[in-house]
């Protein structure tokens, strides 16, 4: 899946502020989108694809920027910014997941670095999605026979036990397997065990211990 | 004010009592005033305790008649009351049984009627001085004018408030002793003198008293709609100066003259001086509450100010450099500072300490601007403030700092009205209206609990609060405000929920 470039979503109710800051983040070569409020973001946010983050005014008019916060953040990087924040109203946003928080007037430099960062870290959660997207399609493509063997394989049973718990021959789990670790794209048993791992899939059968 | 009216009340009686002395002349029924007549060379003891009695008894009859007892005495008067049954009646209370009121008097009090306008003049408020011409057609038998105004002098000596007469030429030509009390000058040193001595506003040298009373007069007229500015500044002999009231009435004796009266305003003056003084410490402490909000009203253009100076800085190191987007850029700089020096004016001008300046007024403006300044602080609050104001209204004649208080107070208020009730229901609409009678009508609703009915007088009055940490006098120097500007402040519970505070102010032709 190709990675469009990172995005930067600048949202304050302050037009001149938000244009000002829309330009220094786009002078240092990032694309920007300016939004005046907490429900034009909310309104975005399902079409963005792209890597992005997001610079927000702690006091937005229609909504508090922690409680927007509460909302995306797993989804976006936030990074704070605010005229009047107080220690409590920063701790509760950093335990909550932002990348920064801001005093106004902000630094250009702890700014742009801010953002590199929210943005690498954007990037890492879109690349981990997208594999996990593309694991996922490729676990809805096993059967339900290929899927049961998969499940028993990554928790380490043996083809013998596999076949005995299907009540099939372990001649027949050998062929499912090796449909598994072809349609998986697994090259090794230790990958598919990863791939299995990364998807969730063969926790649900496996006893605490064996975990 | 009561000042003023005892002076007035005494004033009348004095003119009643000197129509009197004309009245009981002609019917030879007041034996001692005959007497006095008799001795026109007037030794002080038994004149002046004459002049006391008199005095005392014209005061009584005033307030009699004042207090409206028109019936017990005056039986007779009430029918031949005539085009002033008040006066009438004073006379006739004054003169008991002497069957006084006949028709032939009346209709000679009716020819003396001028006379009365000794009393009246100084109640204009406007000060307009009317001179006495028709006193003139006193009949030639009455009363010798010479002793009239003799014994009114001496009268004059035993009035409890300072009182001077200036001959035509505007010179002093008597003063009593309150004048020296209050001024601090011998009598010796203040006849001849002109009154611009004690009154230098009065206007300089050489005019004439009709002068000084014109200039009075227009000072008068001018004065704003606010107190402090009816009255004059007075100059004792040790050169410290009070705030006076001066009433100035041109009186045609012989070859006319001018009475003075001086009523020290200095009380009054200082009450003022305390009520401007307890509005500005209000808003300034006002200004503290908000002092988080206002910063961050002032940092908002200096954050856009300083990136866009810093993404300048980053597009003048690019190459090719984009010069458009530099362009647009110190323009937008130049519209922040702007932006920030609005802010820095309008806190200046709510904090601003000095005399009042009644000005004609946009009441929107002054609305938008308090607005402006509670715009974070409404954010913080999460409370949304709409206006709905209309346009063309007739300008309010106020000055702009006081209501800009006054609406400052009220959307504080319906903000902290609301502090319990849940975010998302927050609002306040700011109505400006064109009311009946030339006047303008601003309402600033909320949606909080309302009032109780006991409540919403009560709240207007000191120390009478239900906010926590409230001192309780926003609202009673609001309507101070208010009513100082002739308006009017009240408080309504809405209909649905919460309340609304209205002010009406006089606009246009009849502000």
């Amino acid at each position: 899946m190709p990675v469009s470039d990172p995005q930067v979503f600048v949202v304050d109710d302050d037009e001149s502020v938000c244009r000002a800051l829309a330009r220094l983040i786009r002078s240092a070569g990032y694309s920007v989108e300016t939004l005046d409020c907490a429900a034009a973001l909310r309104n975005r946010m399902s079409t963005i694809s792209e890597p992005a983050c997001v610079v927000l005014d702690v006091q937005l008019p229609d909504l508090s920027g922690l409680e927007l916060q509460r909302e995306l953040n797993t989804r976006l990087p936030i990074i704070f910014i605010t005229g009047h924040g107080d220690i409590t109203m920063s701790v509760d946003a950093m335990k909550a997941g932002a990348t920064d928080f801001l005093p106004k007037p902000v630094c250009e430099t702890v700014l742009l670095r801010s953002i590199a960062q929210a943005l690498q870290r954007a990037e890492e959660a879109h690349a981990a999605r997208s594999e996990l997207d593309a694991i996922r399609l490729r676990v809805s493509r096993l059967t339900p026979r290929e899927r049961e063997v998969m499940e028993l394989v990554v928790e380490g049973r043996l083809n013998k036990q596999v076949a005995s718990e299907l009540g099939t021959s372990e001649q027949t789990v050998k062929i499912h397997r090796a449909r598994v670790m072809t349609k998986m794209e697994a090259s090794s048993l230790a990958q598919l065990v990863r791939i299995a791992d990364k998807c969730g899939l063969g926790m649900r059968g496996a006893s605490p211990a064996s975990r | 004010m009561s000042i003023t009216m005892q002076a007035i009340a005494i004033l009348e009686a004095l003119v009643i009592l000197c129509l009197l002395l004309v009245i009981t002349r002609r019917h030879q029924t007041a034996a001692l005033v005959a007497g006095i007549g008799a001795r026109p060379g007037a030794e002080p003891p038994t004149q002046t305790a004459q002049a006391r009695h008199d005095a005392k008894r014209a005061r009584r009859a005033w307030q009699a008649t004042r207090a409206g007892r028109f019936d017990a005495p005056t039986r007779g008067a009430s029918t031949e009351a005539g085009p002033d049954p008040r006066r009438s009646a004073a006379v006739s209370a004054q003169a008991g049984d002497n069957q006084l009121v006949s028709a032939a008097a009346r209709s000679r009090y009716e020819r003396m009627h001028p006379m009365q306008y000794v009393g009246v003049t100084h109640r204009h408020a406007s000060g307009q001085i009317e001179a006495l011409e028709n006193s003139q057609s006193l009949p030639e038998h009455a009363y010798p004018r010479r002793d009239i105004e003799r014994h009114f002098c001496e009268i004059v000596e035993f009035l409890p408030f300072a009182i001077l007469l200036l001959d035509p030429g505007g010179l002093i030509k008597t003063v009593n002793p309150e004048i020296t009390r209050l001024f601090g000058y011998e009598r010796d040193e203040l006849v001849s003198q002109r009154l611009t001595l004690l009154v230098p506003e009065c206007g300089a040298g050489d005019d004439s008293s009709a002068c000084a009373a014109t200039r009075v007069s227009q000072r008068m007229e001018s004065a704003s709609p606010v107190p402090s500015s009816h009255e004059l500044s007075a100059r004792r002999k040790d050169g410290t100066e009070f705030r006076a009231e001066i009433g100035l009435n041109v009186f045609r004796f012989d070859e006319g003259a001018t009475i003075v009266f001086i009523i020290d305003r200095t009380d009054q003056y200082e009450l003022h001086r305390n009520r401007l003084d307890l509005a500005h410490l209000m808003r300034v402490s006002t200004m503290g509450q908000l002092a988080s909000s206002l910063a961050h009203e002032l940092n908002q253009p200096l954050t856009a100010i300083l990136s866009n100076v810093q993404a300048a800085q980053r597009f003048m190191a690019a190459d090719p450099i984009d010069l458009a987007e530099v362009r647009e850029i110190l323009n937008d700089i130049v519209q922040d500072d702007y932006r920030a020096s609005e802010v820095i004016r309008r806190i200046r001008a709510v904090v601003k300490k000095g005399e009042l300046e009644v000005a004609p007024l946009d009441l929107a403006g002054v609305i938008r601007d308090a607005v402006h300044l509670l715009r974070s602080d409404a954010i913080v609050r999460s409370t949304r403030v709409t206006l709905d104001l209309a346009d063309d209204l007739p300008l309010v004649h106020a000055d702009k700092v006081q209501l800009q208080q006054v609406m400052l107070n009220l959307l504080l208020n319906a903000f902290d009205a609301m502090n319990e009730i849940p975010p998302v229901d927050r609002a306040v609409l700011v109505t400006l209206r064109a009311a009946p009678h030339d006047s303008v009508c601003l309402a600033v609703s909320d949606k909080g609990h309302g009032l109780t009915s006991d409540k919403l007088d009560r709240i207007f009055k000191p120390f009478v609060t239900s906010k926590p940490h409230g001192l309780g006098l926003g609202l009673s120097i609001s309507r101070t405000i208010i009513d100082m500007h002739h308006g009017r402040l009240w408080a309504e519970n809405n209909r649905t929920r919460g309340a609304t505070f209205y002010v009406t102010l006089p606009a246009g032709e009849a502000a």
